[in-house]
Formats: structure tokens, C-alpha cells, sequence
């Protein structure tokens, strides 16, 4: 620590920082425009002079670029300083355009603050207009160079921060500018990081423009309703309509970072197409009644349903995107209401096993990240089958900042070359063959092991079954591993020794591990690989530890399998067949619960609507008949019911298959919390009262429960979230009013029970797909930036930048099949046929292609079958 | 005699082929195939080229200047032993060598320069002949990087590329800091209008160059090289790479060099044409693919440079010393000079000079010397005025200061810098202002942009000279010049923006008169400022020959041929273009 004198003030610092943030975090205000404690310093502006007085010598400093040193003498406000700082101003405002009237960043204005603070009133120079050309030539972003000081942090942030470098300095002097390469169109991730550190009106969210004036905004924070990493956004609002999500740097793990979907997505709350009222089908046409008379026909249908076939003939999915306490309420109407046990969400019937294997991890203390903030602690990222950029973008942003400021390691193995911009010394990438991420992993285990990379007999004490590990793998050589893998023997050991490093290592989890029919496999291989390597290193520190993080698709997907929207588990994975957790639930519910309430068969809810097991679906905020594989089956099943009620906040292709439909309130009409995919349970703020007639989720399970004659009384989320706390022992020690300030995680508030590990003992054996002749190619599907569910499908903003659906072509098949960029071509599967526009790309292997099935309103799902669709491609 | 025995030596600099080189060889070649042709780079003597060599049988030498291909076939007989000498070009011969142009050389003192014009630059036997790659071997054998070190401080040489920091002492940092890698860079960025000395040194010397390199690679420990050159120089890109190609065939640059421990490697990076780029961190960024704009200190390069690494930039010229300094011994070099300053220093001069070119002094010469003795004068006969020392960076000293010393602390004591070595001379004809607005108007295009005072500071400079120039300014502007100089010079982030108002604030402290008289009475003492003079007829000595009237491009002449009296400037119309002035015979047009 340092100590050092700022205006007559002692101050202790660490070591290395400038006065800038000393005197800031003390709270000396210095100005500065250049300066962002995000980026890396510049020191352009030159604003921020002090007076040093160091070893008897005095002089003039400029505060951002200078590190603080031991009994430093530092003046901030001298006369000549000031004198200094004022003519900075008057440079500036001679060229700046003053036109803050019409400025959407007047009140928040970095420029206007200091002059307002240095009481500037009248400049020197004569004013001169610069008539720059306005940068609009993208529907979200909007540049005006006239209003830039040239502080460089949007160049630096979109390099840095984001990896995309899109934007650079061009010219010299006087003309300088910020432009993009040859002034083409600006392509990028569209992030609006420029937006969030422009100290100027400079770029200005075009989607925002004119509509409210900085002082007239109601900001509530709240938590991002698209994937699972669970930014904190702040909803800005007006008279009751949301008209930005701007980010708060010093709230949320996110520091200020969102992705497109985030920061521009949220125009769908506003949606002309949302579900005004309730429905009712009459003679095959949905039409609007009254909340009564839907909830009383709801009610009854259940009841009469309940009667002749049992609880059990209705079944139930939760929502991934819907809150925690929707989900609870959901599971609890279900199995005390409804009485069944079908109930399930669609996390967990692609991956069945997953719950299981994370709930074991999390034993083992192989997922025990505080929160994904953490990741930008880490020395090696390790991202198994994840495309980070894609699905969780600020996931990247957090590996970028772990590899440029902690200077860690980047290794990334999945069958596409998928895209990750980074500054990484060391970036491998493990291409593997289709279906060897199992034995790559073991590949990696087998390496660390002879060539002795841990501690051995450390991990043979801490452990059981390396013994048999060893002799399984005793025939599996590097050289078997990297025919069977296609990774290079080089590469493979290169990996190994970056993983078995000292220091943390984060491994993410993706879905394309998770979701594949050997994903069990390969996740029980990752948790050996943990297990080699933290029982080698001591344990008692945080570093030197290897850490799981299981990928999730949206927002609470989390959150619903926690909260026991699965057939298995009461809420905190609670096995549903043991006794003292059924009478637990029993007595918290002030019920008796059916004997139906128990373990059913291993199908799951669709296979038992094709089965005829299932008469009627109670589905909440959720779209299967696009959002699960197989969708021609999926849309099978659904025919096969006899009553189907959707709660949603827009008439998806379920909702329209559905005999009544409830309106639902949106992330920013609801409160409530959402967990992230690090188990961090967030809270969210209502920004706005619910937009046309719209309800809570757990509201309108209540009013049918009520008319059902079961009493489901809750006042409030928060009464909800007590319930669980007292009734669902990973959730003790859960208050809504402390998750204002800080999240929750559930793995880390509790020491959940640590056995001895014991190796999974698994041959390494690559799937095999068999080859169809006619069908010569595999279709992958994967995630995408732009869009994620029904939300972003209505959302301007964000269809007008990805408006089209497309298939990626390998570079090569497109060559031999003469399809071009944005040639329409025609995919084959036995299930179905579709027609895309073609990307070509160098990222995917040879006969595969490629389709992001996050575009909704494009049911890739009907060309799937359950497991590797095979298809053909033409062109069209 | 037989023109077999004849041995040719044209120079071949950018200004030798400029001037014609390539004609006059062809020329040679036309009129005696058989004569043997070498090419040198340029020695120097700008204002002389081309400049041919004769060496005839006898070993005599006889010097030609300005030669063209016409002149070929008259030199060629004469000493064939046919015809007359070519007496008016003759710059030296054995009977003559004390003429007014041969002193321009001998009263230099050559040793950054000593091979520069006597050499083919892209042969390295012939760099070897002349004591070349010895120094290094000679380290390589005896020689610890301490040792050298040690040798450079005796020799006590500065930065020649314009702040003068003590090399040795820059080296020890570099030396000092850890690092399994580190970069020596040879910077050749040379961007002051008028200045040309590493263009010289890189075209007709590489090879000392690389020696140069070589001996402060070794001192620090680096193992990789840059050579940022100006792609505007493709001349010195190619002579420099075909060296580093020669070299790496002779042994002397690559891995385990002479077989001893010491590997070094070099690689020539073309700059863009940024005057920045010749600034340290602004240079490591532009290697780095970066845009070229500097970077705050500290760190400095010497602790964290290129890529991250410990790295030194040294000048072209400092460089070229190197070799000279550890064959002859530290002492050798530092009996040039004085206290303050030792060795030599070569200057680039232009301008109002007779004899512009390459000129390398010992330090503790007077500038007066150096323009009369080696200049030769003003090339109007007009008297000096004061001379820009330093490009746009530097400053103006007036005549009257012309007695000052070459060393850094009397050079800086004048407010000019020593710079990298440009020297623009000016004589009466100069308006000060004027030239305080040009140099200013050079830096302010060239600031990167980068912080507020050189980027919008140095444009409101310009503007407020631009008022002075126009006759539209007033006294408080000189004020607001006062106070904008000092700013700038004080807040910037780098050398460039430091030094910017240089120019215009030695002027106002010399020329303070000229800048009062354009506020003052809206007059241009010298009658360069466009918009505060006038063009007029001396009726008594224009002879009516209407050669002003038929350039004139407004039409503001009028007056009847062969009538004398009848000539007249319409002053409504007269834009001061100057060109009725230029084209008179009889000096009838007055300019005021």
C-alpha cells in the first residue's frame, strides 16, 4: 500500500494505481473525459492536471496516466490548474456543436458537467462549426462526429472489451475522426458499448432518439429476460412505456457489459402483437373474453378432466423464462392442485441426466463458482462444446478481460470453428471429429497422467479408482486419442498443460455437450479431469481450483429446474419418491398430497400426449412446437390432446394451438428473481404496471387454483420466495429485500455434503453416426446473437439487424455444389424441407451444415429427429 | 590514354538521380562501352550534382559537378587526352585542390558520414575494404557488453535524433531491465521538411547502418531489430534490404554471428508518411499494426516497449557512429567538440544557401561557419536572416546570434533545438510570421489527433497567425499566441505537441518587431504576406515590353506595348500572385 497526500487528505492506496482513481475513490473530484476505470488509460484529453510534489520537485502531472508513489504531495485545485482545465474546455466547446436541445445525452453529458462545474460561461475562440457527415447507416447506432472529443473510449472499449475492434481513429490533426475501415457500413456485434462509454452525445441509440430527456427517465434495475448469464440492466421508463436498457458499471457481474440482445431487445414489451386479453376458442377461433370467464372455464375443463382421468392425464412444462416463483407455483398448482407429477420444462427433457450430473459436481465442489464475475479472475478458459460468443456473450466479454488483464490461456474444443476474438498468447482450438468430445477429454486426462502433470500421489490418496482409471486407459494413447479426435498429439498435450497450470481454470459447459446423446459421458470425463486436478492442488484457496460451469439457454432455465419443474424432484432437487421430503412439502402446503405424486416412467411429457397417457397441457411460458426437437412429433402430440391451455405473452405456435390462452406480464411488469447458470438467484424490479390487461404467471395459477377450490394465497414474490426459504433447504438463508444489494447463490451459502470422489470409470469410445446415403449431410443447430425465443422474434430492434434465418456451407461442399453467398438452397430431411439462404463459411467441417435455431419464426425443429439429423442439400 | 584505364564514379543518392544521374551513365556507356562505371551515394554536395569522379590511370582524380550527358563526351576526350578541360565544372583536380567548391568538403569533419559518396553502397567488400564489420568483430572477440557500454560513455555521443539523452545511459537502462527478449529499433522516420540525413546515410551507407545496430543490439542484449524507414525513401529500403540480405551471406547479422554467442536479426518496417511515427511510442505502436499515435510515459521503451518488451530506438545517425567510435576508441570521438557536446554532427542545409547538402561538423562550430565557410553564403547575395534549426520542432535563430556554438545547451539556451540536424536558412526576402504559420501549419496536420492541446491548440495558433498574416489581428493576439504556446508546450502528451510552437514562439522572441508591424501599420516587412502588400509599376524603369500584362492571370494589367508610362496594376483586381514581378526584366514592378 501507498500512502500519499491528495488536496491536505492522507490516503492509502494499493500500489500501481493512478491519482485519478485514488483521488476518486476517496472522493476528490478531478475531472476527466478520456478516463474509464473500465479501459485501459489514454490520456488524451488532458483535463485531468494535478500539481506532484515528489523528492522536493514540483510539477505539473496529468493525473490518469501517472501511478501514485509513496508521500506524494498532489493539489488538485490550484489556480494555474484551473486555468489549465478551463482552456481544455474552451478548445473543445469552440468546435462542439452546443447543440444540447435537441442531444439525447444532455443532463448525462460528461462535456456539460465540467463546464458547468468550472462555471465556464464565455470562450475565447471564435465558435467553428464542423459539419462532419453523420455516421447512420445501421437501424441501432448512430454516430455524429461534430459532437466527438476524441477520447477514445468507445475505439477502445469495442477492441478490448468486446473483441470486435470495428471502430478506429482515421485521419490526422484536426481531422481526426472515428470511422470504421474503409467507411463501410459499421458491422458489428452491436453490443452499444460505444453507447454506454461515449462521455458526449457522440453515438446515440437510434431506437431511443427523441423520445424522453435524460432527467424525465424512471431507472429500475432489473435483470436481463434473455440468456442465462443474467446481466443487471437498468430499465429505463416514461410515463409507463420502457423506452431503453441502458447498464449500471458498478451493479451486476456484467460491469456495464450487455450484448445486442440485452440492450436493445426490450421493444417487445411494447409489442402491437402482444396477447391483449384472454382467449377463448370457439369453433376453431381464439377470441378475447373476459379474465372470469376464462379462468372459470379453465377451472372447470381441469376439474372435469381430473374427474374421469385422474390428475395424472394433465400434464404440465414449466418455463425457462418465467420467474422462480412462477415456476414454484407452478409445480406446487400441479402436484397439489392439478394433482400430477407430469410436469417437466424443456431443459430437462433435452437433457435428462443433466440435474443429476450437475447436482454431482456441485457435491464435489467442481461447481462452486460464487458467481460467473469470477471468470475474469481466470488463468486458463476452457470452453467444452460452448459457442460463447453466440449464446453467452458476456461470458466472452468476462474471458477477454481475464485473458487481456490476468493474461490467461484460452483453449476452445468443439466441432465448429466457432468464432471467439481474443487477445489470448495462448489460443487453442481442439477441432474434433463428430461425437469424440468424450475421448478428447479423456485424452486430456490420459496426458496429464503420463506425463505426470499433478501431484498423483495426492490424487490417489483423495480420491478412489485412479487405479482402475489408469488400466482403462492404459491402451488409450495419445497417438489412438488424436486419430480417433483429429487433434494434433501436439495440440492435445498442449491443452493438457494449460489446463493442469496452477491458477484458476474455468471450464465452460456447452450445449452442444449437453444436449448430445454422449453428453453424459463427456460430462462425467470433465469431472474426472476436476477431480485429478483439485484433489492434487491443496484446496484450502480458491486458486489453484478448476471449476464447471453448465451452460443454460435462457434466462431462469435455472431457476425451473431448481424450483422442481421436473418429474423427479420437489423444489431443491429434493428426490420425489423419499418420504421425509414428500411429508416436508405436505406439511408446508397444509395438504395431503395424491399417491400420484411419485416417480412415472422414463417418457416424457410428449412421448406420453403420443401415447394417448395425457389428455390435456397446461403450458407456461413456453413454445415447443418450435422449441423442441422434432417438431412434427411434438406438433403430433399436441393434436392428440384434448384441452390445452397456454400462458404467454405472445400467440406463439403453441398459444395458437391452444383452447385458452392467458396474457402474461413481461420482465419489466413482473418482480421476482431469476437464477443464472452460475446458481446465482437475481432480482428483478417492476419498471412498469402490467402493459394491456396482462397478469402475473403466478397470479393467474392462483385465481384457477382458487376457482378449483384449492387456496393459493400469496400477496406479493416476496411471499412466495419466504415460502421456499422455509420450505426448501438449498434456498435457506434467501430474503428478497438482501437480494437488492447482492445475489444469491445457492451452492455457495451452503456446504453442501463432500464424499471422496470416485472415478467414473468410462471406456473412451467415440459415437458413431451412421451414414445415410441420401442424406449426406448432418444438420448441427446452434445458438445466435440476435435472437433468443419469442422476444426477440418481436422485437424490432433486433429483427431489423438479423432479419433472415440462414444455413452455414462449408467452404468446400459449397464449391462442389456451386452455391454462392445468399443463394437460396434447399434442405432435405425425412421429417420435413425448408428453404435458407446459404452463409459459406470456413468454420464448420466437411458435410455438415449448420442453422441457428433461435430464429422462432424458422421451425428448424421440424427437419430434426431426436438424435443427428441427417439431410440433403440443393440448391434452389 | 586509353579510356580503358579510366575508372568512373558517378553519384547515385536520390538527389543524384534526381538531377540526372541515370542519363549521364547511360551517357558513358554510350560514348565508352568499355569504361568502367561504379555508382556511390550521395556525398553531399547536393547543390553540385551530378557529381562525377574520374580516375585515370595515373591515379589522378578529377571531381566534375553538375553534369549532364551533354558534358559526357568532352570529359570523356579530355582525358583521352583530346580537347579541353571542362573548366567550369571542375570541383577538384590535382592541379587545383583548394577550390571555392571543393571547400565544402575539406573543411567537414566526415565520421557518421565517412563512407557516405566514396562507396558503392550495395556492395559490402567494398563497405569492408574501408574498415567495415570490424568493429563488431572486434567486440564479438574481446569485447563485453559492459565494456561497451563503457566505451560509448568515453565517447560521451548524445541522441542524434533531436533530444541529445546520453546514449550510454539509455543503453544501461535497457540493459538492465529483465526480459527474455528484447528489440533494438533503428529509427529512420525522418519527417522534417528539409531534412535528409538518414535518407543519405540508409542509401549510400547501409552497411554502417547495420554495423551500428549490431554494436547496440549487443550492448543491450537484444536479439531482434526494426528499421522503421520512410517508404518515401525507396531507395533506402532497397540499399538498406539488399545489406541486411549481405550481410546475413557474410555472416555478420543472423544466428550465432562470427560463431559467437550473439544472434541478432533485422527487419526493415516501411512507415505510412505520419510525422508522429518518428516519436518513440507512436513508432513502437506503428509496429505494432497499431495506428500510430504515442503513448504515455512511463513506462518507458527502455522498460517496456514493442510488444511489451525492453527496447531501444536510436537515430540513424547515432547508429552510424558506432562503428567509427569503437575502432578509434571512445576518447577519439570526444576529442571533437566541446564540454557539453562531443563528436560531430551532420546537418541537412537548405534554403537561402548557396551551397545546400550534407554537412558534418564537429560540435562547437559556429553557425556562421557553417553557412559562410561551408554554405558558401546566401544564394541571393541578399543578407541571412536567421536560420530554422530543428524542423518544425525546432526554432529560429536570428543572424545576430549567428556566433552561437553547435552544442546542445547553447542551441538550447536560443530556444531552437538541435533537432535531428535540418537547417533551413532564410534570408530578407522571409516574412517570419509567415514561416512561423507554415512550420505550425506542417505540425498541426501532422498531430494525430490524439489530445486536445496539440489537436485543437495548434489549429487556434494557425488561425491567430493567419489573422496576423491577413492584417486582421490585434495586439491581444499576440497574448493569446504567448499563452497558447505555453500550454501546449507544457500539457502535451508528446514530443510533437511539446515542441510545436516552437517556431512561432522563438519568432515572436526575435522577430517580435515583424509580428507588431502586421498589427500594427498592416505591413509586411519582408512583402510576403499576400493580403497586406501591393504590387506597383515603377513607371521610370518598365521598358513597356508587356510581358507582366501577358502573365498577369486577372487580367489587372493594362497598358499599351512600347508606350513607356502606360503600364499600370489595377490594385481592384490584383490578387499578389507575384507573377508580373517574376517575369520583369527590368525590375520595374515594387513590391511593398
Amino acid at each position: 500500500m501507498i500512502n500519499l497526500i491528495i488536496d491536505n487528505k492522507n490516503i492509502t492506496v494499493p500500489r500501481g494505481t493512478d491519482i485519478f482513481l485514488a483521488a476518486k475513490n476517496n472522493g476528490i473530484y478531478i475531472p476527466g473525459l478520456c478516463y474509464h476505470p473500465k479501459l485501459s488509460q489514454y490520456g488524451g484529453c488532458r483535463l485531468c492536471m494535478v500539481e506532484v510534489t515528489e523528492r522536493g520537485r514540483t510539477r505539473h502531472k496529468f493525473s490518469c496516466a501517472q501511478p501514485v508513489s509513496e508521500g506524494m504531495q498532489v493539489k488538485t485545485k490550484t489556480p494555474e490548474i484551473i486555468k489549465y482545465t478551463k482552456s481544455v474546455m474552451e478548445y473543445l466547446l469552440a468546435h462542439h456543436p452546443l447543440d444540447c436541445p435537441t442531444c439525447d445525452k444532455s443532463g448525462e453529458c460528461g462535456l456539460q458537467d465540467i463546464t458547468h462545474d468550472l462555471k465556464l460561461s464565455k470562450g475565447r475562440f471564435k465558435t467553428v462549426r464542423m459539419n462532419k457527415p453523420m455516421r447512420r447507416d445501421n437501424p441501432l447506432l448512430e454516430f455524429n462526429a461534430n459532437r466527438c472529443i476524441l477520447c477514445g473510449r468507445c475505439v477502445k472499449l469495442c477492441k478490448d472489451v468486446e473483441g470486435v475492434g470495428a471502430i478506429d481513429f482515421q485521419n490526422r490533426g484536426i481531422n481526426t475522426i472515428i470511422g470504421t475501415a474503409f467507411d463501410k457500413p459499421l458491422d458489428c456485434s452491436f453490443c452499444g458499448g460505444c453507447l454506454s462509454v461515449c462521455p458526449t452525445g457522440s453515438w446515440q441509440d437510434r431506437t431511443f432518439k427523441f423520445r424522453a430527456r435524460h432527467w424525465e427517465l424512471k431507472k429500475t434495475t432489473s435483470i436481463c429476460p434473455y440468456c442465462a448469464v443474467g446481466c443487471t440492466i437498468e430499465t429505463n421508463t416514461k410515463d409507463n412505456t420502457v423506452l431503453k436498457i441502458t447498464s449500471n458499471d458498478a451493479r451486476g457481474m456484467n460491469e456495464g457489459n450487455l450484448c445486442i440482445k440485452g440492450r436493445f431487445g426490450h421493444d417487445f414489451v411494447h409489442s402491437d402483437k402482444r396477447i391483449k386479453t384472454p382467449l377463448i376458442k370457439k369453433n376453431g377461433v381464439l377470441s378475447p373474453v373476459s379474465w372470469d370467464d376464462a379462468i372459470g372455464y379453465v377451472a372447470k375443463r381441469f376439474r372435469e378432466i381430473k374427474n374421469v382421468y385422474g390428475g395424472k392425464a394433465i400434464g404440465g412444462i414449466g418455463s425457462e423464462k418465467c420467474t422462480n416463483e412462477d415456476n414454484y407455483v407452478f409445480q406446487k398448482f400441479c402436484r397439489m392442485v392439478l394433482e400430477t407429477n407430469n410436469i417437466d420444462n424443456l431443459s430437462n427433457m433435452k437433457s435428462p441426466l443433466l440435474n443429476t450430473l450437475i447436482h454431482k459436481s456441485i457435491v464435489h465442489g467442481f461447481t462452486s463458482t460464487t458467481s460467473l464475475k469470477k471468470i475474469e479472475k481466470a488463468d486458463t478458459l476452457f470452453f467444452v462444446g460452448a459457442d460463447v460468443t453466440e449464446a453467452h456473450p458476456v461470458i466472452g466479454t468476462l474471458a477477454r478481460k481475464a485473458i487481456r488483464l490476468n493474461k490467461a490461456d484460452l483453449i476452445i474444443a468443439n466441432l465448429r470453428n466457432v468464432r471467439f476474438d481474443s487477445i489470448a498468447k495462448n489460443d487453442i482450438r481442439l477441432i474434433h471429429k463428430l461425437g469424440t468430445q468424450a475421448p478428447l477429454i479423456n485424452a486430456l486426462i490420459k496426458t496429464i497422467i503420463d506425463e505426470k502433470l499433478v501431484d498423483l500421489k495426492r490424487v490417489e490418496k483423495a480420491t478412489d479408482g485412479l487405479r482402475e482409471l489408469k488400466s482403462l486407459l492404459k491402451t488409450f494413447t495419445i497417438k489412438k486419442a488424436s486419430q480417433i479426435t483429429g487433434v494434433s498429439e501436439e495440440t492435445i498435450r498442449k491443452a493438457s498443460a494449460l489446463v493442469a497450470k496452477p491458477g484458476n481454470c474455468y471450464i465452460v459447459c456447452g450445449k452442444d455437450i449437453e444436449e448430445d446423446p454422449s453428453g453424459p459421458d463427456t460430462i462425467k470425463a470433465l469431472m474426472n479431469l476436476c477431480a485429478l486436478i483439485n484433489t492434487a492442488s491443496s484446496l484450502k484457496t480458491d486458486a489453484g481450483k478448476i471449476s464447471l460451469v453448465f451452460s443454460r439457454l435462457n434466462n431462469n432455465s435455472q431457476g425451473a429446474n431448481d424450483m422442481g419443474v421436473v418429474p423427479d424432484f420437489f423444489p431443491g432437487y429434493l428426490d420425489i419418491d423419499d418420504q421425509s421430503n414428500r411429508k416436508r412439502f405436505e406439511k408446508s402446503w397444509d395438504t395431503k398430497l395424491s399417491d400420484t405424486i411419485r416417480k412415472g416412467t422414463a417418457f416424457n411429457l410428449i412421448d406420453l400426449a403420443l401415447k394417448k397417457k395425457l389428455k390435456a397441457m397446461f403450458v407456461m411460458g413456453e413454445n415447443p412446437i418450435v422449441n423442441f426437437p422434432n417438431g412434427k412429433t411434438v406438433k403430433e402430440a399436441f393434436r392428440q390432446l384434448e384441452f390445452i391451455v397456454v400462458q404467454d405473452t405472445f400467440l406463439t405456435e403453441t398459444a395458437q394451438l391452444a383452447d385458452v390462452v392467458f396474457p402474461t406480464a413481461t420482465f419489466a411488469e413482473k418482480e421476482g428473481t431469476y437464477t443464472n447458470m452460475a446458481m446465482e438467484v437475481q432480482r428483478l424490479n417492476i419498471a412498469i404496471p402490467p402493459v394491456c390487461n396482462a397478469r402475473q404467471d403466478w397470479q393467474i395459477l392462483c385465481d384457477i387454483a382458487k376457482k378449483m377450490g384449492v387456496t393459493l394465497f400469496y400477496e406479493s414474490s416476496k411471499e412466495i420466495l419466504d415460502e421456499i426459504e422455509n420450505t426448501v433447504p438449498i434456498f435457506s438463508g434467501i430474503y428478497y429485500e438482501r437480494l437488492i444489494r447482492q445475489s444469491f447463490n445457492w451452492v455457495t451459502a451452503h456446504k453442501l455434503k463432500s464424499r471422496k470422489y470416485k472415478f467414473e470409470i468410462l471406456n473412451p469410445k467415440s459415437v458413431t453416426v451412421k451414414k445415410k446415403r441420401d442424406y449426406p449431410f448432418l444438420l448441427l443447430t446452434g445458438p445466435s446473437l440476435h435472437h433468443l425465443g419469442s422476444f426477440s422474434r418481436n422485437s424490432n430492434s433486433l429483427v431489423s439487424v438479423a432479419s433472415e434465418c440462414f444455413v452455414e456451407v462449408n467452404r468446400k461442399d459449397a464449391q462442389q455444389m456451386n452455391i454462392h453467398d445468399g443463394d437460396e438452397v434447399l434442405i432435405e430431411s425425412i421429417q420435413d424441407s425448408m428453404k435458407l439462404k446459404a452463409k459459406v463459411t470456413k468454420k464448420l467441417p466437411e458435410n455438415m451444415i449448420f442453422i441457428p435455431e433461435d430464429y422462432e419464426w424458422v421451425h428448424v425443429n421440424v427437419l430434426r429427429d431426436n438424435v443427428y439429423t441427417k439431410v440433403k442439400l440443393s440448391k434452389a | 590514354m586509353d579510356a580503358n584505364n579510366l575508372n568512373v564514379i558517378v553519384g547515385e543518392g536520390t538527389c543524384g538521380i534526381a538531377a540526372g544521374s541515370k542519363e549521364v551513365i547511360e551517357a558513358f556507356q554510350k560514348y565508352a562501352p568499355e569504361i568502367k562505371i561504379r555508382t556511390v551515394g550521395c556525398v553531399g554536395m547536393c547543390h553540385q550534382e551530378v557529381i562525377t569522379e574520374i580516375n585515370d590511370n595515373n591515379g589522378n582524380r578529377y571531381i566534375y559537378g553538375r553534369v549532364t550527358k551533354k558534358n559526357v563526351p568532352q570529359i570523356i576526350k579530355f582525358h583521352q587526352g583530346e580537347g579541353d578541360r571542362l573548366n567550369d565544372n571542375l570541383i577538384y583536380s590535382p592541379e587545383e585542390q583548394d577550390t571555392d567548391k571543393w571547400k565544402y568538403l575539406a573543411h567537414q569533419t566526415r565520421i557518421a558520414l565517412r563512407n557516405v559518396g566514396f562507396l558503392d553502397p550495395t556492395s559490402i567488400s567494398e563497405y569492408e575494404q574501408r574498415d567495415g564489420y570490424k568493429a563488431i568483430r572486434k567486440i564479438l572477440r574481446e569485447m563485453t557488453p559492459e565494456q561497451v557500454i563503457e566505451e560509448i560513455k568515453v565517447s560521451s555521443i548524445r541522441g542524434r535524433g533531436g533530444a541529445g539523452f546520453p546514449t550510454h545511459i539509455k543503453w544501461s537502462f535497457a540493459r538492465k531491465s529483465e526480459g527474455d527478449s528484447k528489440y533494438l529499433i533503428c529509427n529512420g522516420d525522418e519527417g522534417d521538411p528539409g531534412a535528409f540525413m538518414d535518407r543519405s546515410l540508409l542509401e549510400g551507407d547501409p552497411h554502417n547502418v547495420i554495423e551500428g545496430m549490431l554494436i547496440a543490439a549487443y550492448a543491450i542484449g537484444a536479439s531482434r531489430g526494426y528499421a522503421y524507414v520512410r517508404a518515401e525513401y525507396p531507395l533506402a529500403v532497397k540499399n538498406f534490404g539488399k545489406a541486411i540480405r549481405d550481410a546475413h551471406e557474410r555472416g555478420v547479422l543472423g544466428d550465432n554471428i562470427q560463431g559467437s554467442n550473439f544472434s541478432f536479426d533485422i527487419k526493415i518496417k516501411e512507415g505510412a508518411g505520419a510525422f508522429v511515427c518518428g516519436e518513440e511510442t507512436a513508432l513502437i505502436a506503428s509496429i505494432e499494426g497499431e495506428r500510430g499515435m504515442p503513448r504515455f510515459k512511463p513506462p518507458f521503451p527502455a522498460v517496456k516497449g514493442l510488444f511489451g518488451k525492453p527496447t531501444i530506438i536510436n537515430n540513424v545517425e547515432t547508429l552510424a557512429n558506432l562503428p567509427w567510435i569503437i575502432n578509434n576508441g571512445g576518447a577519439a570521438y570526444a576529442a571533437y567538440g566541446t564540454e557539453d557536446s562531443k563528436g560531430t554532427k551532420v546537418f541537412a542545409l537548405a534554403g537561402a544557401i548557396k551551397k545546400g547538402g550534407l554537412v558534418e561538423v564537429p560540435m562547437g562550430t559556429k553557425i556562421r561557419d557553417v553557412l559562410e565557410d561551408i554554405g558558401g553564403g546566401s544564394s541571393s547575395g541578399k543578407p541571412f536572416k536567421a536560420v530554422q534549426l530543428g524542423g518544425p520542432s525546432g526554432g529560429c535563430i536570428p543572424e545576430s546570434l549567428f556566433d552561437t556554438t553547435i552544442e546542445y545547451a547553447a542551441i538550447n539556451a536560443t530556444g531552437a533545438i538541435m533537432g535531428s540536424g535540418g537547417m533551413i536558412v532564410m534570408d530578407e526576402t522571409t516574412c517570419m510570421v509567415d514561416l512561423a504559420k507554415y512550420f505550425l501549419s506542417f505540425t498541426q496536420l501532422e498531430s494525430c489527433g490524439k489530445c486536445t492541446f496539440c489537436r485543437i491548440g495548434t489549429l487556434r495558433m494557425r488561425e491567430l497567425l493567419t489573422r496576423i498574416c491577413d492584417g486582421e489581428a490585434e495586439m491581444s493576439d499576440l497574448d493569446a499566441l504567448d499563452e497558447l504556446t505555453e500550454q501546449i508546450k507544457k500539457s502535451s502528451l508528446c514530443g510533437l505537441g511539446q515542441t510545436a510552437p516552437n517556431p512561432v514562439a522563438t519568432t515572436l522572441r526575435y522577430f517580435r518587431s515583424e509580428y507588431e508591424a502586421h498589427i500594427k501599420e498592416r505591413r509586411c516587412p519582408a512583402a510576403v504576406c499576400k493580403k497586406l502588400i501591393t504590387h506597383t509599376i515603377i513607371p521610370a524603369d518598365c521598358t513597356a515590353c508587356s510581358l507582366c500584362e501577358m502573365q498577369c492571370p486577372v487580367d489587372a494589367i493594362t497598358g499599351e506595348k512600347k508606350v513607356k508610362g502606360s503600364y499600370i496594376i489595377n490594385q481592384a483586381k490584383c490578387i499578389n500572385c507575384g507573377m508580373c514581378f517574376e517575369v520583369c526584366n527590368s525590375k520595374a514592378i515594387l513590391v511593398k
